[in-house]
């Protein structure tokens, strides 16, 4: 990934997404991390915690359709977190359409928003899973970035 | 009375969220159960037969985090 043209607020939002991955003990950063890593950011108005709460609600209902229950399995040693998480498919791919984004708006630079674009340009996966159950307003964020 | 077992699910982005969210479930399953196994005093090598894996695999994805947590010590 190029970061040459990312602002400080895009690369601070990378960063805080690879926090988000390490925190959580995952070995790879997926855009959920990007999604709350920016939802953290005052300026997007998301409830960070409000997400959380649908990312783990939307691993309890994918594991109750197949007759699984989320269960306890917490190790005291933490997760397998690298200090260098990488970055996993879904992750790349929010940010490679960022980038597509901004190419297309005629935008130099890439921004904190940019990310946000390309990360809700999914149209599959856990991110707008756990933004329906959040019930955020996709339509209206996007037009409000 | 037994419960019907589980089938996958008619949608089919419920069944592949499923898909993910199994293999998290199982990730963390196995942080929990090799983190056991080593706290118990298994070797790195009996883990690794365990799972099917190879030693390598297995010290290279949770060797880090035990002995940072004390759980591991030294050797392999």
């Amino acid at each position: 990934m190029a970061f040459e043209r990312f602002t400080g607020d895009a690369r601070a939002a990378v960063a805080a997404a690879r926090e988000q991955a390490r925190t959580s003990g995952r070995h790879a950063v997926e855009s959920e991390h990007l999604l709350l890593a920016l939802a953290a950011r005052p300026e997007f108005g998301l409830d960070a915690s409000r997400l959380a709460d649908a990312f783990a609600h939307e691993e309890e209902r994918s594991l109750a359709a197949i007759g699984l229950a989320a269960g306890e399995f917490e190790s005291g040693a933490g997760g397998r977190a690298r200090r260098e998480p990488r970055f996993a498919t879904s992750s790349k791919l929010a940010l490679q359409r960022a980038v597509a984004i901004a190419a297309k708006r005629g935008d130099r630079r890439l921004t904190a928003g940019h990310v946000l674009l390309g990360v809700l340009a999914a149209e599959h996966g856990r991110v707008p899973r756990a933004l329906q159950l959040a019930e955020v307003d996709v339509d209206e964020l996007r037009a409000r970035i | 009375m037994i419960a019907a077992p589980p089938t996958l699910p008619d949608d089919p982005a419920d069944a592949l969220a499923a898909v993910g969210a199994l293999r998290r479930l199982a990730d963390r399953v196995e942080d929990a159960a090799v983190e056991r196994a080593i706290a118990d005093g298994w070797s790195w090598a009996d883990v690794a037969e365990a799972l099917g894996v190879t030693r390598q695999a297995v010290h290279k994805k949770h060797a880090r985090r035990l002995h940072r947590a004390g759980i591991a010590r030294g050797g392999r």
